[in-house]
């Protein structure tokens, strides 16, 4: 099993994009010698780490009768199906068929490996589909790789598609009213122009006429994998640092539901820095959390057809562009084995 | 860590519930990075004013400020 290239455009629209990578689940969740399965771009997958920590990550399925391997034992560098007891090695060979040793399944690789990267605690994989086995470039978000910056992970499971949470993001006006009563943005005007401005990687959609503010801009970045990146003002309680950003991921898990990856960061170093980190532990977290809470409680409300049935206007210029470049990109990659 | 989903856990950062003593001094921080300022010698003098002290009750330095600074942001 692997993505398929003949898939529909609007199936890869509704279960995530292919050909690039995504977030899939925090590093955490699959501690050395154990097993994870998980569903993303609408498919079943097993997150398989060895026990000397090596993580792979291969499609759910036994190449013998398909039954699920995440139900199978963990043999510390392979999984045995619980089935019939085949053993499938981290990248997909099949070492060992117990009942029929010699089987020609034996030394084959059988099982679809998906290119794994493990980034800022979170996992990402490559999903290509059939004419594109080989991961693309990654080039990996600034924030979570400079070394002056200093960022959490939060991570959440949410009833929305991922199309939804995407979009979410690429609407700041979205903060002064859903978020209005936050501890971060209370402040700025309910009303304001925005602009869209390209990049050689994506693009800004930003107001105007205010900055610094509220959530007042945001840039979309497509580097292999999509994320955004923005900032908020902290009010005076957060202390020295400035705004904090938001490295923004989201994984297509099927079509209703997706895995949304907040870091939240700060360039702070020394004091500040472990300031910071204490009262982001002990009473900041909780507060982003209640905003984000606010998102999940909106986007998992949206009726099923609501981008079907709009009226929008200036401040959704961000959301229709995004929406134009995934469908154009959902149609080419179903015309792509053709 | 569960594996059911959806996965929604407030407190990711966290590796023990906060204590009451991390409670207080995190609370205090906050007005006193909101009334006094953001210089390291203002955070000393707001907490020392408030009497919130270190865990064995002595008055902050800035040395022991930062100190246990970086013990609880680790």
């Amino acid at each position: 099993m692997t993505l398929s290239s003949s898939a529909t455009a609007e199936h890869i629209y509704a279960t995530g994009l292919r050909n690039q990578w995504h977030p899939v689940v925090p590093s955490h969740f699959v501690a050395p010698g154990a097993m994870r399965k998980v569903t993303a771009l609408g498919e079943q997958w097993l997150l398989f780490r060895r026990s000397d920590g090596v993580l792979s990550m291969l499609a759910d399925r036994c190449p013998h009768r398909g039954a699920p391997l995440s139900l199978g034992k963990h043999l510390g560098d392979r999984v045995a199906c619980w089935y019939h007891g085949v053993e499938v090695e981290s990248d997909g060979t099949v070492s060992s068929v117990p009942g029929l040793p010699g089987c020609s399944l034996e030394g084959k690789k059988l099982v679809t490996s998906l290119p794994v990267r493990e980034v800022a605690g979170a996992i990402l994989a490559y999903f290509g589909d059939e004419e594109h086995p080989e991961p693309a470039e990654l080039a990996l978000p600034e924030p979570l790789t400079d070394p002056e910056v200093d960022a959490f992970l939060c991570y959440a499971e949410w009833n929305a598609p991922w199309r939804y949470a995407v979009e979410n993001l690429l609407d700041p006006m979205h903060g002064a009213f859903l978020h209005h009563d936050s501890h971060t943005m209370f402040d700025g005007d309910t009303t304001a122009k925005f602009r869209i401005r390209e990049t050689a990687r994506g693009y800004f959609f930003e107001k105007t006429d205010q900055r610094g503010v509220n959530f007042d801009w945001v840039e979309l970045c497509r580097t292999g994998v999509d994320w955004v990146d923005l900032s908020i003002p902290y009010p005076p309680s957060a202390g020295p640092g400035g705004p904090f950003g938001i490295v923004g991921m989201v994984c297509p898990v099927d079509e209703q539901r997706s895995g949304v990856f907040f870091w939240r960061y700060r360039r702070v170093e020394d004091w500040q820095r472990a300031s910071w980190r204490f009262l982001y532990r002990t009473l900041i977290e909780q507060r982003h959390w209640d905003v984000l809470e606010q998102d999940r409680v909106m986007l998992e409300a949206m009726p099923a057809d609501a981008d079907q049935q709009e009226n929008l206007y200036q401040h959704d210029l961000g959301v229709v562009r995004l929406r134009r470049l995934y469908r154009a990109a959902a149609e080419a990659q179903s015309t792509a084995g053709v | 860590m569960t594996d059911t989903w959806p996965y929604l856990d407030v407190h990711q950062s966290r590796t023990h519930e906060p204590t009451p003593y991390e409670y207080k001094l995190a609370a205090t921080l906050e007005e006193v990075f909101t009334r006094e300022g953001h210089e390291l010698a203002d955070v000393v003098r707001g907490l020392n004013a408030r009497q919130v002290h270190a865990a064995d009750g002595s008055p902050w330095t800035e040395e022991s400020f930062r100190a246990e600074m970086n013990r609880l942001g680790a």
